[in-house]
């Protein structure tokens, strides 16, 4: 009885802890609108400040001076800086990021034509790269203090060191090149045109321009995990209760995957939300080397163009995607792992 | 009492209080009047030390020529793009670097980026000495109007394109006159005497006019159907529509390393949009193999007097939506920049009085005053637009910011050899070909795709995912090497219309003299830039207009190309001299003045 209807001692702590805890959102949530509103700050400021001016890209004998005050009105270019900034935040309040100077159209719609190319390429390669690095990460430490372990961790370490361009090109040589397994640009074969993005994603020959490009990237992206889930393991493998699972008479491989990955890979689940936070941005290296039409080409255009609407329109939708998922990532500790507490 | 006592000690207190600030302040406007006469000491000091350091080079001065130090020409920079980039004008910059520096001059190279540079060279004419500048190949450029004109006359020198700052109203007189000159061995006369002028006064250091280099797959196309046109090579408008396959595969799959900007008749845009409007829209008249208009979408164009241009239409033209090209048609696109919705193109139509409709195939095209390259300028430039989609999306504009620029059809409407198919954003544009048009193409598909990353392009270029290597900007050496170890390969390589050069400052002493540029040109060592840095893959370059246009070229230009002593001997000519130290001085009474 006393388990079903505690009584209002109970109630009261529940109550301030609620109390403390949708506090401890509101806190997060208002860092969260701030560091936003610096970000958004800078990024206006950072490409105004840059060298270059988007009239370079319309530098042509016929381009005469009229022309480039059509263009400097058309772009608001023609007002002065604090103008243009208090434009800017109201634009963004209200929801709007422009129109892009380079492609005379509106930001988000040219956003959202290559967004989920780069969705399913860092998506894919992070699950890759998450699959293969956590269950490396339990074998290596598994293999503690073999020679095994010692090839392993060189080689992790080799994989996230070496440069992606590099990986890219090797595989791209190899594999496309050489041996003609895989296609080795673009997204798909040239006239091929797909009705649907489900269509896209389910058929095989998307999957085959999809490969090279993601397995470049989970060969890099795998180190983290790889790492952090093995030096885990091995703090966990220290805990009392895993002698005391063994001392039972577990077998090694039921206390490793059962007691000790399951605990391990906690820090490695907030890891990749982080990790998707920043898989939107997109990869600018890889994307150029395997001319993959993703939001990391567009985001060089931009900057290469002084295109500012939409380099601050594709830089202010990444950083609001990986400013939540370090808010979600933070959520996320607090509720799976009990030891970390609220406020304090 | 006691109250009393304590209201005293209270006062006491305070006065001492006050008494204590006011020595504190005393004693601080003290300090402040002794630092002040430090202060005083200080700066007299510093006169007097600057006093005795200018009196004292002054001694050193009169020891080594009175003034000497004062025509000592100042340092100079020159621009250039990062060798990663372009390799070759880094290169040349230091080439041309060295060579300065055996004159005696203090120079450096200052590398910059493109958008950078273009900033700087562009929108502040003051600032720079001298740049790496580069024009490309261009339908419109076949004619030698718009780089005679544009470059070098005054009108353009304050914000178009003379960036140079180039004033000589000799010059201004003869390319104005060129302008208005029907008759076209008397026109080429005046361009030979506008190219002498040029190479005479070294207006710029013309370095290299390169080779364009096309790789095409001779499995995929019959050799003899690929069409080589003067100044752009290979791609070109004649070889996309030609094109015969051979086998199986139909579509022109070809490259590009920059991505489309948008689909639009009316919005001159980057060079691979320009490819795709070529193909979706019509012209009047098309510049041919030869660099020469000819009628198109006209099936004739006859000149009634200089101002007057009587256009037949093609009978039987279609838009891709079905609807029949009318005459009507034909005079809205050339009307359609008065709107002001379009300005890209209202410096093209601007020359043109009115427009007739005759009949209903027929037009009469009367011009404010004649212009000889009206024909390349205008008529082969303007896109022929259907008025029944256009007229009312220019009126819908009139209430808008906007204008026709930033308009992007779902599908475009053209009429010309191929239709629109397709476009994925980054990826690629398909175009399909329109059987319907008077010049059918014999490839089923034009398609190209956006591969920024230039070694995958040579890679698929070997293995058959593209067979039209349409743009290559790496090594040509191993292009070519690459194209030898493949039989299906074949290269064909043109001399280019564009060309690279080095742009002075006119505006900015000591390049404001014409024995100071010329010495600059002497010591541009072009053979060497073309065997060691275009590895053979260029001609040097001494004007505007490209050997490939063999008739407009002028092969007897007095460009100076003798070396260091050669421009020795030009800068003595003009009363430079050296001081001790070996450093080029101004001729007597010369002093720099910069803006």
């Amino acid at each position: 009885m006393t388990l079903l209807y505690p009584n209002s001692d109970f109630w009261w702590i529940w109550g301030y802890l609620l109390n403390q805890k949708y506090n401890y959102f509101a806190l997060r949530i208002g860092q969260m609108l701030l560091t936003l509103f610096i970000i958004v700050t800078i990024l206006f400021l950072i490409f105004r400040l840059m060298p270059g001016n988007p009239m370079a890209a319309y530098i042509d004998p016929t381009f005469t001076q009229e022309q480039q005050q059509i263009l400097m009105q058309q772009f608001g270019l023609d007002k002065p800086l604090w103008q243009q900034y208090l434009i800017y935040i109201n634009n963004l309040l209200k929801g709007k990021l422009g129109d892009s100077f380079f492609f005379r159209a509106p930001v988000i719609e040219i956003i959202l034509k290559v967004l989920p190319n780069t969705i399913y390429l860092m998506l894919g390669s992070l699950i890759l790269a998450y699959i293969a690095g956590i269950l490396g990460g339990v074998f290596l430490a598994w293999k503690r203090g073999t020679s095994t372990e010692t090839i392993g961790i060189v080689f992790t370490l080799f994989t996230r060191a070496a440069p992606q361009f590099w990986v890219g090109m090797i595989l791209l040589a190899v594999f496309s090149f050489k041996l003609g397994w895989f296609p080795s640009a673009g997204a798909s074969p040239a006239g091929v045109v797909y009705s649907s993005e489900l269509e896209k994603l389910t058929s095989f020959v998307f999957l085959r321009y999809l490969f090279l490009p993601m397995l470049t990237l989970a060969i890099y992206l795998m180190g983290l995990p790889l790492l952090l889930m093995r030096t885990n393991m091995l703090d966990v493998m220290g805990e009392a209760y895993v002698d005391m699972a063994r001392m039972r008479g577990l077998s090694e491989k039921r206390v490793m995957l059962k007691y000790v990955a399951r605990n391990a890979a906690l820090p490695v689940v907030t890891a990749m939300a982080v990790g998707i936070g920043y898989a939107m941005g997109g990869n600018v290296v890889i994307e150029t080397v395997f001319s993959w039409p993703g939001l990391g080409r567009i985001l060089v255009k931009a900057v290469s163009t002084c295109d500012y609407s939409l380099a601050q329109g594709a830089f202010i939708l990444i950083a609001t995607v990986m400013v939540f998922m370090n808010f979600v990532a933070d959520i996320l500790y607090s509720l799976l792992d009990p030891r970390v507490k609220i406020g304090g | 009492m006691e109250v009393e006592d304590k209201i005293k000690i209270k006062k006491k207190e305070e006065n001492i209080r006050k008494k204590r600030l006011l020595s504190i302040k005393f004693n601080y406007i003290k300090k402040e009047r002794i630092m002040r006469k430090q202060k005083y000491f200080k700066y007299l000091f510093i006169v007097l030390m600057m006093i005795l350091a200018i009196s004292f080079s002054g001694i050193i001065q009169a020891a080594s020529g009175a003034g000497d130090s004062e025509r000592v020409i100042r340092k100079l920079m020159v621009l250039s793009r990062p060798q990663a980039t372009s390799p070759d004008e880094y290169e040349t910059a230091l080439l041309i670097v060295d060579g300065m520096r055996e004159l005696g001059l203090d120079v450096d190279v200052k590398v910059i980026t493109w958008e950078q540079m273009a900033d700087v060279v562009w929108y502040d004419r003051d600032s720079w000495d001298m740049t790496g500048w580069q024009m490309t190949a261009r339908p419109e450029r076949l004619d030698p109007d718009e780089l005679v004109y544009n470059l070098f006359h005054s009108s353009t020198a304050e914000k178009g394109y003379n960036f140079v700052g180039y004033i000589n109203p000799k010059y201004d007189e003869i390319v104005e006159k060129q302008r208005i000159t029907l008759d076209k061995k008397e026109r080429r006369a005046l361009i030979f005497q506008l190219q002498g002028i040029l190479a005479n006064e070294a207006v710029c250091d013309f370095v290299v006019n390169p080779m364009v280099n096309i790789v095409y797959n001779s499995k995929v196309f019959k050799p003899e159907s690929i069409k080589e046109m003067a100044g752009m090579g290979i791609k070109n408008f004649w070889t996309y529509i030609y094109a015969e396959p051979v086998g199986n595969q139909k579509s022109i799959i070809l490259n590009s390393n920059d991505t489309v900007q948008s689909i639009n008749p009316l919005y001159v845009s980057g060079s691979v949009d320009s490819w795709i409007t070529e193909l979706v829209w019509d012209r009047l008249m098309r510049v041919g193999q030869d660099g020469l208009p000819k009628p198109w979408a006209a099936k004739s164009v006859e000149w009634v007097s200089d101002k007057q241009a009587k256009i037949v239409l093609r009978e039987g033209m279609k838009w891709h939506d079905g609807k029949p090209v009318t005459v009507e048609d034909v005079k809205f696109s050339f009307e359609a920049p008065l709107s002001g919705e379009v300005p890209m193109y209202k410096p093209f139509i601007s020359n043109i009085e009115s427009i007739e409709i005759v009949n209903d195939i027929t037009l009469l095209f009367n011009l404010k005053k004649a212009f000889a390259a009206f024909e390349i300028a205008t008529l082969a430039k303007v896109n022929i637009i259907p008025k029944h989609i256009w007229e009312s999306i220019l009126e819908d504009l009139k209430d808008s910011p906007d204008n026709a620029e930033s308009i992007q059809e779902e599908i475009p409407i053209g009429s010309g050899p191929y239709k629109f198919s397709s476009w994925k954003f980054s990826e690629e544009v398909v175009l399909e070909k329109n059987t319907e048009h008077f010049s059918a193409p014999k490839m089923e598909k034009w398609i190209v795709r956006f591969i920024p990353n230039m070694e995958a392009a040579l890679g698929m270029i070997q293995n058959g995912e593209i067979n039209f290597l349409a743009t290559y900007l790496g090594d040509s050496q191993l292009l070519q090497q690459k194209v030898e170890e493949n039989p299906d390969l074949t290269m064909v390589s043109s001399i280019d219309l564009g060309f690279r050069y080095f742009a002075f400052n006119h505006r900015r002493p000591p390049f404001d003299d014409i024995a100071f540029r010329r010495a600059i040109v002497a010591i541009t060592d072009r053979d060497i830039i073309v065997t060691a840095i275009w590895k053979g893959f260029a001609v040097s370059s001494d004007s505007v207009i490209s050997p490939a246009l063999e008739f407009w070229k002028n092969d007897n230009l007095n460009f100076p190309s003798g070396g260091v002593e050669e421009a020795k001997q030009i800068l003595k000519g003009a009363g430079y001299e050296w001081d001790k130290k070996g450093r080029l001085m101004y001729p007597e009474g010369k002093k720099e003045k910069l803006n």
